[in-house]
């Protein structure tokens, strides 16, 4: 296939260089979207909510406008109600401006308003497989994007072009694509299709609502990759929401930090990363987990988001701002966004030139932590040998000797299983006591069906796991039992796991009763267990709904703590929290281990957070550790090149010298578990892969003081990729599909 | 989309399979031989000798049924003792009735309820969805009957606009007459049936309407009105058409009370007669049919879902 127009543009990475970030001047001055004190409310039960409070920004055509901030913000909201696309009913009023050129979006009648969406503003959604309506074909939708601006256009031609788009976008075979429906694509694929929908019109303005949230690394890489595209092929001016710093950083010329509903700063992203002129940006940057350089401790902001229904006089942030110390001026004024001297940015607090100050504070500085002995030295984190060879005097809390698990796929008429999904297939991982290890991969490569191999919530195909010397797969009832009370899970929603009708205390003590503790020591207990996760003891009779995702995780980490296990299985503990929060639990669970020596099995996508916590990391690639070792053989002496490529697709908050940055992003998708490429199962996407690859397995081999499988693993840091696929289109030999539908054993289906 | 198909099929045999084989046992549940249960007291030794015969009494459980199954197959399932009429050609006078009066009231249904169920669910708040909010209660809470008769007296008594009761007016003949003759009976089965499907709509439609590919639409530009009808009616309408396939079986059944108050003469009617004349050959063979249709029209129900969805067909 020739591919489209664009791959030349895509492959140097620094498409955005050239221009000083941050100056809009190819937009010729003239903003393409100027919001103007938007403010929108709802009515709750709580009473009136002002989800956004007087909120403005402008967007030049050709720049990307990052607009960063936590959830609940206000970021989603003050797009939807710009678009007029907010519908609930419970919404009382939008006021302000949204300025689409000279026109005010909000004083429109709908059917004008419908005229001007996805011809001069278009937007692309978070979670792009239900944006897609499921009952019609993929290449129809983008198709009925042009028809309804262009009621002169023929469907033959409609077709013509949409074959263009999707070919643009990266989507192999596009003739045959475009009779498909989106349950037939994966979420990386379903993306490229919204792109291919919103810029199909060229418009002035592009839209995007966390694009990437939902999705792996490598493949966020992609379609960042692909947006820049999109923005240099349409002009268009391009308002990227995130939460996620990393992506700003990567790819806004301007930014705007968004709380409780308001701008707080503003200004280009070089001065917004290296100095900020707001407290809350400085700390969010703080409470950030790096991935280039380790930290010893984050520095969590302290307290919640704010809650909407109830925002405070003065600024939103003073309950949780380090700088205010209590000033009068911060707890009764509001603070109004002003420029800078230099014009380009601006920021609402009383103090802009304090808050750069806290950039380079000392994480020692911080107050007081639930626990303060520091049992081990520092130093002695970092040099723990490899995972399975270091056989240390004491023997591991977990050791796991070539667990496998496989799943029955049943097809056919009469359900019988005709092929397996090897979800794990041969893992051996040891953590000792007082340790962490990280196991990363990106989604669906068998992180979570491990983790629950290790209590038996997972029947094990093979292999040995011990949990203090007792073999998990030979327990009997009773013995088990023993075993997950030593070995206690954390999940990713803690809302799922805990019973939504205890009080939190009654969920706490749960484990404790299950163990026959009389009642009065059970409530002391709870008490120590609250105040150890850094709760009030006071809110054990509280229901789980009245607490927020941070203090739920805490709840649910105290539960774990309960029957004083030797080792956590963290399942993407943190994955749901806001960057601030998130700073909090990762902490807390740092200091529990240093007070308790337990092990920590950690399991997350996120590969700035595993640095953070781990000592060990083990990366895992369809049911497979690819590479273990040290934190820092891991990170910085990676010799698998998808550990390489995973930690090259990760966008780094730091935009000085992005433009320099070789970013080679890691092209299709996970393929389908069911059945794992011959030989090295990571050569379909592997831009070194040689014809042994496909031969020969490549065994995990101690190499630099780690364990990599992979055939070249000497010659990786030298060599350069082979000529690979362009970087905007998956490699040919993943199709697309989602593993789980080709576990149904359905391919692509070819029409005629 | 095949292997779909072909599951469905074999659930359709082994389902018709084991309803025919509850149909023909049933004679074996009540005493005496069941030869002489389906002809009665009276039937003569000729008779009896002949229904021994298409029973295959005498053989093997399995035999038996076989043999009857068969005759069944070839149209033969014996005579009514009532009338002495073949069975199968009582039930032919009457299933074409039954299909007209099913066909209009489903039209009628479908007529309403869409429109209705679309407007409850786009504006519950307004005057309009709270009116049809307020009809859809009624509806579900007025017996058929009755409203059958306050259509008879106000329609056909006071305001002599339409006929009360007539013969069966087979639509391919006369369309004009077959409709007057059909309409009221129909309307009184409507109202109800309607009122229940245009809930199952309306709720799934509200549900629908706040999923992210509206918004999606409605971010592309589509005017609104085309929202709903492309994007939101098709997603909706895949739980009302269950529904609506189980009304149809139940009206292909036979709506016994609406006939008996028209004077309609539909299977229901037939077959309420012959249980009160014990014409068990009759019942048989009618319960026989209505429960090959209601499998058929489940299959149907089915096929329309994999038409309709492409995730069930494609996977
Ligand atoms: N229909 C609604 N009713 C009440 N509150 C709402 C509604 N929709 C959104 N909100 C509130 O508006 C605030 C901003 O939400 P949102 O714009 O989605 O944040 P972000 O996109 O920054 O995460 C949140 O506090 C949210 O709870
Ligand atoms: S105005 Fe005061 S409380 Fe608000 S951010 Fe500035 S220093 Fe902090
Ligand atoms: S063994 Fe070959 S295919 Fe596998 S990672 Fe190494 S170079 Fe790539
Ligand atoms: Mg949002």
């Amino acid at each position: 296939m020739s591919g489209g127009a664009l791959d030349g543009v895509v492959r140097d990475g620094n498409a955005h260089s050239g221009t000083t970030p941050g100056v809009p001047d190819r937009g010729a001055g003239q903003p393409v979207l100027r919001l103007r004190d938007l403010t929108v409310e709802f009515t709750t039960s709580a009473g009136v909510v002002r989800a956004v409070d007087g909120m403005s920004y402008d967007v030049f055509g050709g720049e990307t406008l990052g607009v960063v901030g936590e959830t609940g913000s206000g970021k989603s909201v003050s797009v939807l109600a710009a678009l007029g696309l907010l519908r609930t009913p419970n919404l009382r009023r939008v006021s302000g401006r949204a300025l689409l050129g000279d026109v005010d979006l909000l004083a429109l009648p709908e059917p004008d308003l419908r005229r001007r969406l996805g011809r001069d503003v278009a937007m692309i959604f978070q979670d792009a497989i239900s944006a897609l309506n499921p009952v019609q074909r993929v290449g129809h939708q983008i198709a009925e994007a042009l028809r309804v601006h262009d009621r002169a256009l023929s469907a033959a031609a409609a077709r013509t072009r949409v074959v263009e788009l999707l070919d643009m976008v990266g989507v192999p075979h596009p003739g045959t694509r475009y009779d498909q429906y989106p349950h037939q694509f994966s979420g990386g694929m379903c993306q490229r299709v919204m792109i291919a929908m919103a810029i199909a019109n060229r418009p002035k303005v592009l839209i995007a609502d966390e694009p990437t949230t939902a999705l792996d690394v490598s493949v966020q890489a992609q379609i960042l990759d692909l947006l820049r595209v999109a923005r240099q092929e349409t002009g268009a001016g391009v308002v990227l929401i995130t939460h996620d710093l990393g992506v700003v950083a990567e790819t806004a010329d301007r930014v705007s930090v968004t709380y409780g509903g308001r701008i707080v700063e503003a200004g280009d992203v070089t001065q917004i990363f290296t100095r900020p002129r707001h407290p809350y940006t400085a700390a969010l940057l703080g409470a950030l987990p790096r991935l280039d350089t380790a930290s010893d401790r984050l520095l969590p902001i302290p307290g919640q988001p704010p809650d909407p229904s109830e925002l405070p006089p003065g600024c939103a942030f003073a309950p949780r701002c380090p700088i205010s110390r209590g000033r009068a001026l911060c707890t009764e004024l509001r603070p109004e966004p002003v420029p800078d001297g230099g014009g380009a940015g601006a920021s609402a607090c009383h103090f802009p030139d304090e808050a750069a100050s806290l950039l380079t504070a000392r994480p020692d500085g911080e107050q007081a932590a639930p626990v303060d002995e520091r049992a081990e030295p520092a130093g002695t984190r970092e040099s723990a040998g490899a995972p399975v060879t270091a056989g240390g005097p004491a023997a591991p809390v977990l050791d796991i000797r070539e667990a496998m698990a496989r799943f029955p796929v049943r097809s056919g008429l009469l359900a019988r299983p005709s092929a397996w999904v090897h979800a794990v297939d041969g893992v051996s991982l040891r953590v000792p006591a007082g340790r962490t290890l990280g196991l990363v991969g990106e989604s669906g490569c068998g992180k979570t069906t491990l983790a629950r191999l290790v209590l038996r919530l997972v029947e094990p195909t093979g292999g040995q796991i011990m949990v203090d010397g007792d073999d998990v797969g030979k327990a009997g009832r009773s013995q088990l039992r023993r075993i997950r009370r030593r070995a206690q899970m954390v999940f990713q929603d803690p809302y799922a796991s805990l019973n939504p009708r205890l009080s939190v205390g009654d969920n706490v003590a749960e484990p404790l009763r299950l163990q026959g503790v009389p009642h009065g020591r059970r409530r002391l207990e709870v008490a120590d267990l609250f105040t150890r996760v850094g709760l009030r003891p006071e809110h054990a009779d509280r229901l789980p709904a009245q607490f927020s995702g941070g203090q739920r995780q805490r709840v649910a980490i105290a539960r774990a703590l309960a029957s004083r296990p030797g080792l956590l299985i963290l399942d993407e503990p943190v994955s749901a929290l806001d960057v601030s929060v998130q700073a909090q639990v990762l902490n807390l669970l740092a200091d529990l281990q240093r007070a308790s020596a337990m092990a920590y099995l950690f399991v997350s996508h996120d590969l700035a957070v595993i640095r953070q916590v781990a000592d060990e990391v083990a990366v895992m690639y369809l049911g497979r550790i690819v590479e273990s070792g040290s934190v820092r053989r891991v990170y910085d002496d990676p010799r698998h090149p998808y550990t390489r490529a995973l930690l090259a697709s990760v966008p780094v908050p730091d935009p000085v010298g992005r433009a320099g940055r070789r970013r080679v992003p890691l092209g299709g998708d996970v393929p389908s578990p069911v059945d794992p490429p011959s030989g090295c199962r990571f050569r379909t996407r592997c831009p070194l892969a040689a014809a042994v690859c496909a031969e020969e397995e490549p065994p995990l081999r101690l190499i630099a003081g780690g364990h990599t499988a992979c055939h070249f693993a000497e010659q990786t840091p030298g060599l350069k990729p082979a000529e690979r696929t362009p970087a905007l289109k998956p490699a040919e030999q993943t199709p697309g599909p989602e593993p789980a539908e080709r576990a149904a054993g359905q391919e692509p289906e070819v029409r005629g | 989309m095949y292997g779909y198909l072909i599951r469905r099929l074999l659930q359709f045999a082994v389902v018709l399979l084991l309803g025919s084989i509850a149909v023909w046992g049933f004679t074996f549940a009540l005493p005496g031989d069941p030869a002489t249960v389906l002809l009665g007291p009276d039937a003569s030794e000729a008779e009896l000798a002949a229904t021994r015969d298409r029973l295959g009494l005498g053989g093997s459980v399995v035999e038996q049924y076989v043999s009857w199954i068969g005759h069944a197959v070839a149209g033969d399932l014996g005579s009514s003792y009532y009338s002495g009429q073949p069975v199968v050609s009582e039930l032919l006078d009457r299933i074409p009735a039954t299909v007209q009066l099913a066909g209009l009231a489903m039209a009628l249904t479908l007529l309403i309820a869409v429109p209705v169920g679309t407007a409850v669910a786009l504006w519950p708040r307004s005057v309009v969805g709270r009116t049809l909010q307020g009809y859809l209660t009624a509806g579900l809470a007025v017996p058929a009957f009755w409203l059958g008769l306050l259509l008879i007296i106000v329609l056909a008594v006071q305001l002599r606009w339409l006929p009360a009761s007539s013969d069966f007016v087979p639509l391919w003949r006369d369309p004009g007459g077959a409709l007057t003759a059909t309409i009221l009976p129909a309307s009184a089965i409507a109202v109800h049936t309607s009122s229940v499907t245009a809930r199952f709509l309306a709720t799934s439609l509200g549900e629908v309407m706040g999923k992210d590919y509206i918004r999606t639409a409605r971010a592309k530009g589509v005017p609104e009105r085309d929202v709903i009808r492309r994007h939101a009616l098709r997603n909706a309408s895949l739980p009302t058409v269950t529904i609506v396939g189980l009304q149809l079986g139940g009206f292909l059944g036979g709506t016994v009370v609406i006939e008996a108050v028209f004077n309609y003469p539909g299977l229901g009617r037939l077959l309420y007669t012959a249980i009160g004349e014990r014409d068990y050959s009759l019942v048989q063979g009618g319960v026989l049919f209505v429960v090959a249709t209601f499998v058929l029209l489940n299959l149907l129900v089915d096929v329309f879902y994999a038409v309709l969805d492409p995730r069930i067909r494609l996977t």
